[in-house]
């Protein structure tokens, strides 16, 4: 009590102590964030924090936030500006049941967080490029790279960034069409790098897996449904029904103990998790 | 828990620092729990409370400012929105309406604001909340006045 009758004593002669505070913490701003219509500024934990209980008296899930300074409504919090980039957190993905983030996506996620083994022998990767397979048109493509890209990013709508990807693949194909005489170890350089150009600005640290996740269900041939079940039987997970369950007390029986997640996959997936 | 009690200590220091810049109010924070709070009121000019103190209590929760405090009149008040035997105030930004970016120092400054622009469509004291619906304006203020001497204002001789 005494230390605190100190500091009470030692601000209250400061004249201006803290000339723009978190309007929620009253402190000094951490992890600075903005409120993206109205640009009000929050600590990121604050705000998030506000957001989560204003989410929980609504009914139905919410995708705006009443700012709590000026009531205007925002769809998102802009935090992690570094001077280039910067991340956006949007108020529908806090409620954690959004729609679009399916029991699929969880899966596709956390197996970013597990070693794949010899999966590329069992698909047979080299044999894809070998045999020139890559020259058709992979017709699940589209969907499967929406849908990983949908779970990498958490975002939903990911169709910019799919054609893009797209695109960089088909002009590959026709590129290649053309070079007969190129060796099929150029060609697969030759996508890895393109494709990793492609992807880098919007998957960071994680594009080289999705290149070899990429390559490996592009060697499949197989539909997604299929490669799914090929991907989830060769770690030894329980094959998950992709239709929407509630998926809280499978996490156990689906990890068998030599294909354990390094990290525990529900960290990244949980906004929240820097709450104390 | 913590974030509550570190937001109560802003509070107070600025308090401490605010005292002389708003003569209507008085906010004291208990001696020995920085949850409970009591705030004196000067009754705003120009109504029928102008010349009283009111007291307010106000019980901190501990996830403010996520939940609003809960705040009652402790003063007798003859007000459309207070309700007369328990002090229980109905202003919507102590319920659905709150915002974190309210303190309790602005949390009075709403009260002294709800004692001069009473809403008597959502009344908690049905008496006086008729007076007003039913255009009794005069009737309503010499109540309200009547009340405020009664209660709070110092008692003479």
């Amino acid at each position: 009590m005494m230390a605190k009758d100190e500091s009470l004593r030692g601000s209250s002669s400061d004249p201006n102590p803290n000339p723009n505070p978190c309007p929620i913490c009253l402190s000094t701003v951490t992890q600075e964030s903005y409120l993206d219509h109205c640009f009000h500024r929050f600590c990121y934990s604050c705000i998030i924090r506000w957001s989560n209980v204003s989410a929980s008296k609504q009914l139905c899930a919410q995708s705006s936030l009443k700012c709590p300074l000026c009531k205007t409504q925002n769809f998102s919090i802009i935090h992690g500006y570094d001077g280039t980039s910067f991340q956006q957190h949007y108020f529908s993905k806090s409620v954690g049941n959004s729609e679009f983030f399916s029991e699929a996506h969880r899966y596709r996620l956390k197996c970013y967080y597990t070693e794949p083994g010899d999966l590329a022998d069992k698909l047979h990767v080299s044999r894809y490029w070998k045999s020139r397979k890559y020259l058709q048109q992979n017709l699940f493509l589209p969907g499967w790279l929406r849908r990983e890209i949908q779970a990498l990013m958490q975002e939903e709508d990911v169709d910019i960034i799919m054609h893009h990807i797209l695109g960089v693949i088909d002009s590959l194909r026709r590129d290649w069409l053309n070079k007969s005489r190129i060796s099929s170890e150029m060609i697969q350089e030759e996508l890895r790098m393109l494709v990793s150009e492609a992807v880098r600005p919007f998957l960071t640290g994680r594009t080289e897996r999705f290149v070899k996740e990429l390559e490996l269900f592009l060697a499949s041939g197989l539909s997604i449904d299929a490669f799914d079940k090929v991907y989830m039987k060769h770690l030894g997970w329980k094959v998950v029904d992709t239709s929407e369950e509630d998926d809280d007390d499978r996490h156990a029986e689906e990890e068998p103990l030599e294909h354990a997640p390094a990290v525990p996959y529900l960290y990244i997936l949980d906004e929240d998790s820097d709450r104390n | 828990m913590q974030a509550s009690r570190a937001r109560l200590f802003k509070e107070y220091k600025e308090v401490q620092r605010e005292k002389v810049a708003d003569p209507d109010i008085q906010l004291v924070c208990d001696d020995s729990n920085i949850f409970k709070w009591t705030a004196l009121i000067k009754g705003p000019s120009e109504t029928p409370f102008e010349g009283g103190v009111f007291q307010l209590a106000f019980s901190v929760p501990e996830q403010y400012p996520l939940q609003p405090p809960q705040v009652r009149f402790l003063t007798k008040i003859f007000h459309p929105n207070v309700h007369f035997k328990t002090g229980e105030i109905c202003l919507d930004i102590l319920k659905n309406a709150w915002s974190p970016a309210w303190t309790l120092q602005s949390v009075c400054r709403a009260i002294i604001a709800l004692m001069a622009h009473p809403e008597p469509d959502s009344p908690l004291n049905c008496d006086s909340g008729n007076l007003l619906r039913a255009g009794d304006v005069r009737g309503y203020q010499s109540m309200a006045r009547m009340y405020t001497r009664l209660a709070a204002m110092p008692k003479k001789g």
